[in-house]
C-alpha cells in the first residue's frame, strides 16, 4: 500500500550512477519506459484495421441519403395504411405490462443471484485463484455471447409457454454482463476495511459480507437497474420467438398486419422503458447520492424532493443525544442507545426496503411460474438436446453460412463505427465538465435518455417500413440505438475523470476546448476503447437479432431454422455467434490490457 | 479468557512477554523491509516504534497479526507461532491482537455501530448482515466501547460523514470490541490535526492503562513519540537501532537513528524539518491511496 510512495524513491535509488556510465545513460536508466512495446504497436494496428473495417463496411453496406429521402415515400404509404393508431383494451394492456415488467424484472433477479457466486470467483482480488478466477470470467463472456432471444427459442420448446422461458433466457444471458460488472465492482473496493476485518480475526465469508458487500452494494444495485433497462427492451423480441408479453401481442399484430394496434403497442413499449429508466435512474440516485457526490440532474431534482442523504448533525433526534441531554446514567444511556432512532436515513432504508420487497413479490405473483415444469423439464431434456444435436448446415452450405456471419459482422461494425462518431459529440456535450452549460448537458442527457428508450426492435421495424427490407434499416437501427448506450457510458467516464489535470490546464490559461483535448478526452480515451469493443460485441449479437424482421444477415436464416424446426441448424448458427462474439470479447481485453 | 488471565495472573504476568519477534526478515522483491528485527514485549508495556517512513514499522505491525508472513525469523505472539499459524487459530489470535489503522479502514457505508460490531466477527459465526445480525449483548457492548470513547451520539451515523478524529475514534472502538489483550496501532494519528490527534493518542494510553492492554504503536514524531511512550523501539532500514525507555531520553539522543547527531540548534531545525517533510510524503501516500 505503501508501495505507491515508496517505488519512484526505491527506482530512484537504484537509478543513481553506479559508475563511469555516463550522464546519458544514467538518464536513460532512469527515464521513465516512454518506448512503445511491439504488443503496443499490434494493438495499435488492430484498432486501426478494425476502422478501416467498419468503414469499409459502411461503404460496402451503402446507406445513401437519396435513397433514404425517395424512401421517405414508402413511409407515407405505411402511415396511411396505419391510420389512428389504437391501443389494446385498458384492462389487458394493465395485465400485459404488468406482466412483461415482472417478467423481466424476475429474469434480471435471476441473474443477479447467480452472478454473486460468480463475479466472487472472477475478481482478482477475491477469487480463490487463477484457474477460479478465469473459469469465472469465462463463465461471464459465455453467458454473454449467447443471445437471450436464441435462449428463448430453446426453452420455449422445453416449457410449457409461459413466462418461464423468457425469465430464464433473460436472467441466464444476464448472468453475462452482471457478473462481470459484480466483479470489476469488487475489484475496486478500498482494500482497508477488508484488511480491518481480516485483522479482527473475520473469516472470508465475513470479510466478503462486511468488508466487501457493503461497499459494492450500490455499483451492484446500479448494474442491476441498468441491466433490467437493458433487458425491457429486449423482451420485445423475445416475443417474436413465443414470450409472453407486450413484444408478443406486437409480434400477432404486426404479423396479422395490423400496423395500427402494432404500432399502438410499440408506443406503449417506448413509454415504458422510458418510465423504467427514470425510476431506476431515481432509485440509483437515491442509494448512490447519500454521500456527498455528484450535482447531477438527478440528484438535484432529488435534492429539492428532499431524498437526498442528509449529513446528521450532532443534535440529531438519536436517543443516545436525547438520553445523555436529561442526564441519564450511562447504562441507561446505552440501553437506550439499543433502539435505533427513526431518522431520515432509517425511515428511507425501510421505505426502499419494502417497496423493492413488494415490487419483487408483485413480479414473482404476475409472472405465473409454472413451478412445475423444473420438474417436467428433465424429461423433455433428452429429447430436446437431441434435437439441436449435431449441428448441421441444414439445406445450405457453409460458404452461404459464412458469407452471412460476414454480413452480420459488417453490419455490426459499420453501426459500431457511426455510433462511435455520434457518441463522442453527443456524449462529451452530455458530460458536466465537458458540456459549455447545464442546459445543454440537461439536453443531451436527455437525447440520450430517449434513445435508450427506444428498443432498437422498434426502431428497426420503423426504419425497415421506411428504407425497405435491408442492410441498411439494421444499420441505422444499431446505430442510433447505439448512441443512447456509448453516449451514456462516455458522459459517465468523462465526469469520473480526475479533475486535477482538468484545472491546471484552466489555472495555465488554456481554452475550454484545449482543456477538453488536453485533459479531459485522453483520460477519458481508455474508456472509449472499452466502451466501443462493448458496443461491437453488444452489436454483433443485435445485428443478429435483426435478421429476425428482415434486417439481413444470419439472423434471417436464425428465424427460418427456427420456425422450420431445422434446430441442429439453429446450433451451428449459435456456434457461429458464438465464436465471433468470444473472439471480439479476447480482442477487447487485450486491448483493455495494452491501453491501460 | 482475558479478564481471568488479567485477575488472576497480573503479577507474574508483568514478566512475562507477550510478543516476541526473533530475527524475522522481510523482503518485498528488492527492498528489505525488514532485515533480522528483534523485539520482545512484556504484558501491559506501552511501547512505540518510531522511525522514518519506509523504516519497515507497518512491516513489523503487521507481522504481529499474521498479516504478513516473514522470509525468516520466528514471530511468537501470545505463546501462539504466528508465522505458522492458519486458518481457525490464526483467526483466533488476531482476535485475540486488536488493530488500529493508520487510514482507520471504516466501511464507510455502514453506520458506526455497524463498524464496531465487526470487531466481533471473530466470536461469532458466518456471515452478519446490517444490525440485527449481531444480539443484544454485542450490541450493547459495542455501545459501551462508543460510550467509552465519546462517540455515542453518533453511534446510527454513517462512518463517513464523521471527521477524521472521529473516525479514528471509531477504528479504537471496533479494536475495543474483539476485547483485546494486545493493541497495535500504526502510526494512528499521521492523518489527523495536531488538536485530534492530541486526543487520540491520550485516549489510547488511557484505556491501555485501564484495561492493562500492551500496546505496540508506530510513530513518526519523535516529539510525541518520548512524550507518549514507556519504551521507545528505534527502526531504520528495516533494522532496529535503539531500544530503551523513553524516561530520561532526549530528542537529540533519539535523532540518531535517523543516523546523525545533533550538534547544534540550527541541526536539530533541519532534522525536525526533515521529518516534517516525511510527515507530508506519508499524507501525500496516505492520499493516492484512498484515491485508488
Ligand atoms: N506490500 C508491499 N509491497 C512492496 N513493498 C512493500 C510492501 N510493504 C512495504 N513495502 C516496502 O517495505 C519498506 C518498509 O515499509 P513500511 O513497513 O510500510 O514502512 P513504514 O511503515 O515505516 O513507513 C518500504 O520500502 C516499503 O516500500
Ligand atoms: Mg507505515
Amino acid at each position: 500500500m505503501t508501495l505507491t510512495a515508496a517505488r519512484p524513491r526505491a527506482a530512484a535509488r537504484s537509478g543513481r550512477p553506479s559508475g563511469g556510465a555516463g550522464d546519458r545513460g544514467t538518464l536513460e536508466a532512469r527515464a521513465p519506459r516512454r518506448r512503445l512495446s511491439p504488443e503496443k504497436i499490434a494493438a495499435g494496428l488492430t484498432l486501426v484495421a478494425l476502422v478501416v473495417a467498419s468503414v469499409v463496411s459502411l461503404v460496402s453496406i451503402d446507406i445513401s441519403i437519396p435513397q433514404m429521402i425517395e424512401s421517405w415515400g414508402n413511409a407515407q404509404n405505411f402511415f396511411e395504411r396505419v391510420g389512428v393508431i389504437s391501443f389494446p383494451e385498458p384492462g389487458d394492456l394493465l395485465y400485459l405490462t404488468a406482466l412483461t415488467v415482472g417478467l423481466v424484472l424476475c429474469g434480471t433477479l435471476f441473474a443477479a443471484f447467480f452472478s454473486v457466486p460468480i463475479a466472487f470467483l472472477a475478481a482478482a482480488n477475491t477469487t480463490p485463484g487463477r484457474g477460479w478466477m478465469v473459469a469465472g470470467r469465462f463463465a461471464g463472456v459465455f453467458f454473454r455471447a449467447v443471445p437471450d432471444v436464441v435462449l428463448a427459442m430453446v426453452f420455449v420448446l422445453m416449457f410449457s409457454l409461459g413466462s418461464l422461458p423468457g425469465i430464464l433466457a433473460i436472467g441466464i444471458h444476464s448472468i453475462g454482463m452482471i457478473s462481470k460488472m459484480f466483479a470489476d465492482a469488487i475489484e475496486q473496493i478500498d482494500e482497508g476495511p477488508r484488511l480491518a476485518i481480516r485483522a479482527a480475526g473475520g473469516t472470508t465469508l465475513q470479510e466478503f459480507t462486511s468488508g466487501i458487500l457493503p461497499q459494492v452494494l450500490p455499483s451492484w444495485v446500479a448494474t442491476v437497474l441498468h441491466r433490467n433497462d437493458i433487458n425491457l427492451r429486449g423482451s420485445v423480441i423475445l416475443g417474436y420467438v413465443g414470450v409472453v408479453g407486450l413484444g408478443l401481442e406486437m409480434s400477432y399484430a404486426f404479423k396479422s398486419l395490423d400496423y395500427s394496434l402494432g404500432l399502438g403497442i410499440a408506443l406503449i413499449i417506448f413509454a415504458l422503458c422510458v418510465v423504467m429508466e427514470i425510476v431506476s435512474s431515481v432509485v440509483r440516485t437515491a442509494m448512490l447520492g447519500f454521500a456527498p457526490t455528484r450535482r447531477s440532474l438527478g440528484d438535484r431534482l432529488l435534492r429539492r424532493l428532499g431524498m437526498r442523504g442528509r449529513r446528521v448533525d450532532p443534535a440529531d433526534t438519536s436517543a443516545a443525544s436525547a438520553a445523555l441531554a436529561r442526564k441519564m446514567s450511562r447504562a441507561d444511556a446505552r440501553t437506550a442507545a439499543l433502539r435505533r432512532p427513526w431518522d431520515a436515513a432509517r425511515r428511507r432504508n425501510t421505505v426502499w426496503g419494502w417497496a423493492a420487497g413488494l415490487v419483487i413479490i408483485g413480479s414473482v405473483l404476475i409472472s405465473d411460474i409454472q413451478w412445475g415444469d423444473f420438474v417436467t423439464f428433465w424429461g423433455y431434456l433428452p429429447e430436446t438436446a437431441a434435437k439441436f444435436w449435431p449441428p448441421s448446415f441444414g439445406s445450405y452450405d457453409a460458404p452461404t453460412m459464412i458469407a452471412a456471419m460476414g454480413e452480420t459482422i459488417a453490419i455490426a461494425l459499420a453501426a459500431t463505427i457511426l455510433t462511435i462518431i455520434a457518441s463522442i459529440v453527443i456524449g462529451s456535450l452530455a458530460a458536466r465538465n465537458v458540456a459549455p452549460s447545464p442546459r445543454v448537458r440537461s439536453g443531451m442527457r436527455l437525447v440520450l435518455v430517449s434513445i435508450r428508450g427506444i428498443p432498437e426492435i422498434i426502431l428497426a421495424i420503423v426504419l425497415i417500413v421506411v428504407t425497405g427490407l435491408g442492410t441498411q434499416a439494421g444499420t441505422i437501427a444499431l446505430a442510433i440505438g447505439g448512441i443512447g448506450l456509448l453516449g451514456k457510458l462516455l458522459a459517465d467516464s468523462l465526469e469520473e475523470v480526475k479533475p486535477g489535470p482538468e484545472q491546471a490546464l484552466t489555472a495555465a490559461g488554456a481554452s475550454r476546448l484545449q482543456v477538453y483535448a488536453g485533459a479531459t478526452a485522453p483520460q477519458g480515451m481508455k474508456a472509449l476503447i472499452g466502451h466501443s469493443f462493448y458496443m461491437l460485441d453488444t452489436n454483433i449479437r443485435a445485428a443478429t437479432i435483426l435478421g429476425l424482421v428482415g434486417g439481413g444477415g444470419v439472423g434471417y436464416f436464425l428465424l427460418n431454422a427456427g420456425q422450420g424446426s431445422r434446430y441442429d441448424l439453429v446450433t451451428t448458427i449459435v456456434v457461429m455467434i458464438l465464436v465471433t462474439v468470444l473472439v471480439v470479447e479476447a480482442l477487447a481485453m487485450w486491448m483493455r490490457r495494452v491501453f491501460r | 479468557m482475558r479478564e481471568l488471565s488479567s485477575e488472576t495472573n497480573t503479577a507474574t504476568d508483568a514478566a512475562a512477554s507477550v510478543i516476541e519477534v526473533a530475527n524475522v526478515t522481510k523482503t518485498f522483491g528488492d527492498t528489505v523491509a525488514l532485515n533480522g528485527a528483534s523485539l520482545s514485549v512484556r504484558r501491559g508495556e506501552i511501547v512505540v516504534l518510531l522511525g522514518l517512513s519506509g523504516s519497515g514499522k507497518s512491516t513489523l505491525l503487521r507481522h504481529l497479526d499474521g498479516l504478513e508472513e516473514p522470509d525468516s525469523g520466528t514471530v511468537t505472539v501470545l505463546g501462539e507461532p504466528v508465522s505458522t499459524l492458519a486458518g481457525k487459530r490464526l483467526r483466533a489470535l488476531r482476535g485475540r491482537v486488536g488493530f488500529i489503522f493508520q487510514q482507520f479502514e471504516l466501511v464507510p457505508s455502514l453506520t458506526v455501530l455497524e463498524n464496531v460490531l465487526t470487531g466481533a466477527l471473530a466470536r461469532v459465526s458466518g456471515p452478519r448482515l446490517g444490525l440485527w445480525g449481531y444480539n443484544r449483548a454485542l450490541r450493547l457492548a459495542a455501545l459501551g466501547h462508543l460510550d467509552r470513547v465519546g462517540l455515542l451520539a453518533q453511534a446510527y451515523q454513517r462512518a463517513d460523514t464523521l471527521s477524521g478524529g472521529q473516525q479514528q475514534r471509531v477504528g479504537i472502538a471496533r479494536a475495543l470490541m474483539q476485547n483485546p489483550e494486545i493493541l497495535l496501532a500504526d502510526e494512528p494519528v499521521a492523518s489527523l490535526d495536531p488538536e485530534s490527534s492530541d486526543q487520540v493518542m491520550a485516549l489510547i494510553r488511557e484505556i491501555a492503562m485501564d484495561q492493562g492492554l500492551t500496546v505496540v504503536c508506530s510513530l513518526h514524531q519523535v516529539d510525541l513519540a518520548l512524550s507518549w511512550g514507556d519504551r521507545i523501539v528505534g527502526l531504520r532500514h528495516g533494522e532496529v537501532v535503539l531500544d530503551t525507555p523513553a524516561a530520561g531520553l532526549s530528542k537529540a539522543a533519539v535523532m540518531e537513528i535517523y543516523g546523525r547527531v545533533a550538534t547544534t540548534t540550527a541541526e536539530l531545525d533541519a532534522i525536525a524539518t526533515e521529518l516534517e517533510s516525511a510527515r507530508a510524503t506519508d499524507l501525500i501516500g496516505a492520499t493516492a491511496e484512498s484515491a485508488r
